[in-house]
């Protein structure tokens, strides 16, 4: 996880939500300038398997929420976000990229439209400050950009049980329609709070809610009541882990080397990166073109490509061992250096040990030479390094969901 | 069998009647840990040092080592560890064991906490 240092002053922040969870057994720790729980008593395995098999409620308020209005909203976004915000409908959401000219990520993010004239855009909590600016500076006329961060609180709720847990808490009728992305305004207890599906944990039924800082504990607490476990952040990086999904800081922005890392060395990239073709001119529009032929033209094997995206992100899982996978660590094929695991931990199978533990198996996301991820020849045994020389085997997998 | 003493690294060590020390890690310990999914243990026979590396021990969360709380020769591991790394957070201070030190005699136990002090220490720790 990306962690930067404290707020100036030394002062961690703390989310409409603190109280409660230090109230709720809530392990505190330091995150991008943030005092969040890392897990409460049920502890990690319990959070995770608890949003897979029926519901998980975390706090993400210590996100970034930028509100762009006015006339001008539209274009500015189209020409600092990688995705088309003229191709988003009012009531939807769409994943794009803060991109900057060499086609690496300044930042992921997410994009609500509400109106012809009304967005939200959230961003990582790593990136809130450098976030802002990027746009900020990039602003033409129309536009008033406000970082709405404080005043509008944002919780997730994601599993299979979420809806019904939902839909105990407000009015019948008033979720958004069954379609990932979509978003709608719903009325709880005498005010508005914006529903979206949207999530982070791969699980097909998901929601993001955003609401006033004043009215969300409430919200939570009724959430909770209605049997949401609640989630802190070491499963929320495990389910997006095993999801495939990345996370700044791991996926994009630099590698362990210190190279940017390509937008496109993610599979995401093509969700959220316009294709080429429209019109308009965007931030890093050229280099993400050639990206976009370059992975194009790797999945067809040709390596030749492979000096616009030399290394691409791929999962894997580790085959007989135990050892968890670590971010940093070193990954050889046969005896040459093919990349870094970029992410890495253990996560439950979902079946019982002999003893009736949850079972675990240790999985992750690599960078990896992007002629190894697309043989089809040979699914690529990968040997993956700790820092003490100790070895697991790997391969490259579909997916670890 | 003698009593626990303590570590500020959260480690245990009890020094049994034949001289043996019975090392592990505190409830504290394990708490702060969380899951634990992997333990590599040394092998029987390894000569350690007081404060050396002993043992690593990997959570969901993190890595992190057990160091030696006294000086010797490694008699014994809980090889029951590597099928079962969770018995280390369902019991810390008893089937949680992690190695046997032989000390030869020389089971100086100076500078270690008793469990009152340690108690203390984790008090302050917040």
């Amino acid at each position: 996880m990306t962690e930067p240092g404290p707020p100036p002053g030394g002062r961690l922040r703390g989310t409409p939500l603190h109280d409660w969870h230090r109230a709720n057994g809530g392990r505190m720790v330091e995150f991008a300038g943030w005092e969040m729980p890392v897990q409460y008593r049920s502890g990690i395995v319990a959070e995770h398997l608890a949003t897979r098999r029926d519901a998980g409620l975390f706090d993400v308020s210590h996100m970034g929420r930028f509100r762009l209005r006015g006339p001008g909203s539209e274009a500015a976004l189209r020409r600092v976000l990688t995705n088309d915000a003229a191709t988003l409908a009012a009531g939807s959401a769409h994943y794009t990229f803060l991109a900057n000219d060499r086609g690496g990520a300044v930042d992921d993010a997410y994009l609500y439209r509400f109106g012809a004239d009304d967005f939200l855009l959230v961003v990582n909590a790593s990136n809130r400050a450098r976030g802002f600016e990027w746009i900020e500076e990039r602003l033409e006329g129309g536009v008033r950009l406000t970082d709405e961060s404080e005043a509008l609180a944002m919780i997730a709720l994601q599993g299979p049980g979420s809806e019904r847990k939902l839909e105990s808490v407000v009015p019948a009728g008033s979720l958004p329609e069954a379609r990932r992305n979509r978003h709608a305004t719903v009325r709880f207890e005498g005010g508005d709070l914006v529903v979206a599906r949207t999530g982070y944990t791969g699980e097909r039924v998901c929601f993001e809610i955003f609401a006033g800082a004043e009215r969300i504990e409430s919200l939570w607490t009724r959430l909770a009541a209605a049997g949401a476990a609640p989630v802190g952040l070491g499963a929320r990086d495990s389910l997006r882990l095993q999801a495939g999904l990345p996370l700044y800081g791991h996926e994009l922005g630099t590698d362990p080397e210190g190279m940017e890392i390509p937008i496109f060395a993610n599979g995401l990239a093509r969700f959220g990166v316009r294709r080429p073709g429209g019109g308009s001119e965007f931030v890093g529009r050229a280099a993400l073109e050639r990206q976009r032929e370059a992975l194009a033209r790797l999945a067809r094997g040709d390596a030749g490509a492979s000096a616009v995206l030399p290394r691409v992100v791929a999962p894997i899982a580790v085959s007989g061992g135990r050892r968890p996978l670590r971010a940093g660590q070193k990954v050889l094929h046969g005896d040459v250096h093919a990349g870094y695991v970029t992410s890495g931990t253990s996560v439950p199978t979902g079946r019982d040990d002999a003893a009736g533990r949850p079972e675990m198996r240790p999985i992750g996301l690599v960078l990896i030479d992007s002629a190894l991820r697309f043989r089809e020849d040979d699914p690529a045994r990968l040997r993956v390094l700790d820092a003490r020389g100790n070895e697991s085997d790997a391969a490259i997998v579909t997916g670890n969901l | 069998m003698g009593e626990l003493r303590y570590t500020e690294d959260h480690e245990w060590v009890r020094i049994e009647d034949d001289g043996i020390a019975v090392v592990g890690i505190t409830d504290y310990a394990q708490e702060q840990l969380g899951e634990i999914v992997f333990v590599e243990l040394p092998e029987v026979g390894d000569e350690i040092e007081r404060g050396a590396e002993a043992a690593v021990i990997e959570s969901v969360k993190a890595a992190s080592e057990l160091f030696a709380p006294v000086s010797g020769t490694v008699a014994a591991v809980n090889d029951a560890l590597n099928d079962e790394p969770a018995l280390v957070n369902e019991d810390p201070a008893g089937e949680g064991w992690f190695l046997r030190i032989d000390t030869g005699g020389d089971g100086s136990l100076d500078g270690l906490m008793t469990e009152d002090e340690y108690l203390r220490y984790v008090e302050d720790l917040g």
